[in-house]
């Protein structure tokens, strides 16, 4: 009898056991895919910040040659300062929780690259402009923040796709419903029509 | 015993490479610094520059490749060129100092694809810049052996020029002297992979005693399932491998610049 009762007691110390450590586990792994989204949305800020950092100097580049299309200028010049708001108020502390912030951010950078797209169409009217040194640097830089914006929101795509199949899969999925909003599902960034392609002028 | 069985597979199903995602096809990891797919380069210069290449990786540290292709098959150069980059793991684990330059002959098109490592000496007006003035030009004369050579001169001055003189160089030179040999690498040197969790340990546990069960009993099923399983398990994974070198790095932001001509 009293040999039974130790079996039960080590049994269920035992299942304790188990299921705490799974817990641990699940908690911890999802943890790390939800460190690596944010450090991946670290960088998606920094590709879009070098963008907005381009803007100033493509500007002045351009309006030295071409000063009459005030439109264009203003059009940027607000979309970029749009682009400051929406940054600092969706994701001032960290990746996006929720897709309609995510949606936002996105809206409001697309809206800044129709309008880089729109100045460099305008420049097309200038060749002049367009053969200067300062102009093509300022071409090739806006190029490869673009094409650095790709793909750093695809690998954001990737950590977030991680981190949702990790939270939805059993057994971690009840531990992720323990928390609450803590391990909230992540936002995915999605292709846009049209909107959102890098503003290509080929020479 | 049968449904042992089915549960033994479905076991080893879940436990298996979950990571079966699907991303589209690079070419094998290329096995020399220069590869010439398209009969771009006239065979003397390709070695020669091959060989310069390897020298000063061995020196420096900094991997440059040279990659010629007919076409990209319609697909964006900058996406294939990322994606190559990653999964040859061009430059030094850790640093990504490597820099690919991708010829696609037939689409007359070139794409600068700079590792995280090296954006600071070859910034994209950089890259662009050695495609717009030196390669482009000669490869509209006509010249391709002098617009790869020259294309790769001015890489390499730019990787060296603005490399902060000694110290960085010295840095470097130590890089190379840890062994970093390029041909000596074995392709297997893959991430560690992550500690299994206690839940898939218990699965393991499960499946394992399942299996010696079945074994007593059925040592012959016990075996064809063993060998099917581990058969199975290996098909997907050759490809990529074979022999290429890879410094362990291909880690890039897209950095770098595209042209044609």
């Amino acid at each position: 009898m009293k040999y039974a009762a130790i079996g039960c007691l080590v049994v269920l110390v035992l299942g304790v056991l188990i299921v705490g450590g799974s817990a641990v586990g699940a908690y911890n792994s999802l943890v790390q895919l939800d460190q690596a989204v944010q450090a991946q949305w670290g960088q998606v800020q920094n590709v879009y910040q070098r963008r907005a950092d381009l803007v100033p100097n493509l500007v002045e580049t351009v309006k030295g040659a071409a000063n009459f299309e005030k439109e264009t200028f203003t059009a940027v010049t607000e979309a970029r300062a749009k682009v400051g708001q929406v940054s600092t108020q969706v994701a001032g502390g960290g990746a996006p929780s929720s897709q309609q912030d995510l949606d936002k951010f996105q809206q409001a950078q697309a809206n800044l690259g129709g309008a880089l797209s729109r100045l460099l169409v305008v420049v097309e009217k200038y060749p002049e402009l367009k053969a200067t040194q300062n102009f093509r640097d300022l071409q090739a830089q806006l190029e490869g923040t673009e094409n650095r914006i790709t793909v750093e929101r695809m690998r954001f795509n990737e950590a977030a796709q991680a981190f949702n199949t990790k939270r939805q899969s059993f057994p971690t999925v009840l531990i992720a419903g323990f928390f609450g909003s803590r391990f909230a599902d992540k936002p995915y960034f999605k292709a846009q029509e049209g909107a959102e392609t890098a503003p290509k002028v080929k020479f | 015993m049968r449904a042992l069985a089915h549960l033994l597979v479905l076991g080893a199903w879940l436990a298996g490479p979950a990571a079966a995602a699907a991303a589209p096809a690079v070419p094998p990891a290329p096995t020399r610094w220069v590869t010439d797919g398209a009969g771009f380069l006239s065979p003397s210069v390709r070695q020669e520059l091959d060989a310069r290449l390897e020298q000063y990786q061995a020196r420096t540290g900094h991997q440059v490749l040279v990659w010629i292709a007919g076409s990209a098959g319609g697909e964006p150069i900058e996406d294939f060129a990322v994606r190559a980059f990653a999964a040859w793991r061009v430059g030094r684990k850790g640093i990504d100092d490597g820099l690919a330059i991708f010829i696609f002959a037939a689409d007359r098109k070139i794409r600068f694809e700079v590792g995280y490592g090296l954006e600071d000496k070859v910034p994209d007006i950089i890259a662009s810049r050695i495609i717009r003035e030196v390669m482009t030009p000669r490869l509209q004369a006509g010249d391709r052996d002098g617009a790869v050579v020259a294309g790769v001169d001015a890489t390499l001055a730019a990787i060296s020029g603005t490399s902060g003189g000694e110290g960085a160089a010295a840095g470097a030179e130590q890089g190379a002297r840890r062994g970093f040999e390029p041909g000596a690498v074995p392709r297997s040197a893959r991430r560690p992979g992550r500690p299994l969790g206690l839940g898939q340990l218990i699965l393991f546990g499960i499946i394992g005693l399942a299996f010696l069960i079945l074994l007593i009993t059925h040592p012959s099923f016990a075996l064809f399932l063993l060998f099917n399983l581990l058969s199975g398990g290996r098909g997907g994974g050759g490809g990529g491998g074979g022999g290429g070198f890879s410094g362990g790095g291909g880690r890039s932001g897209g950095g770098g610049a595209s042209g044609s001509w």
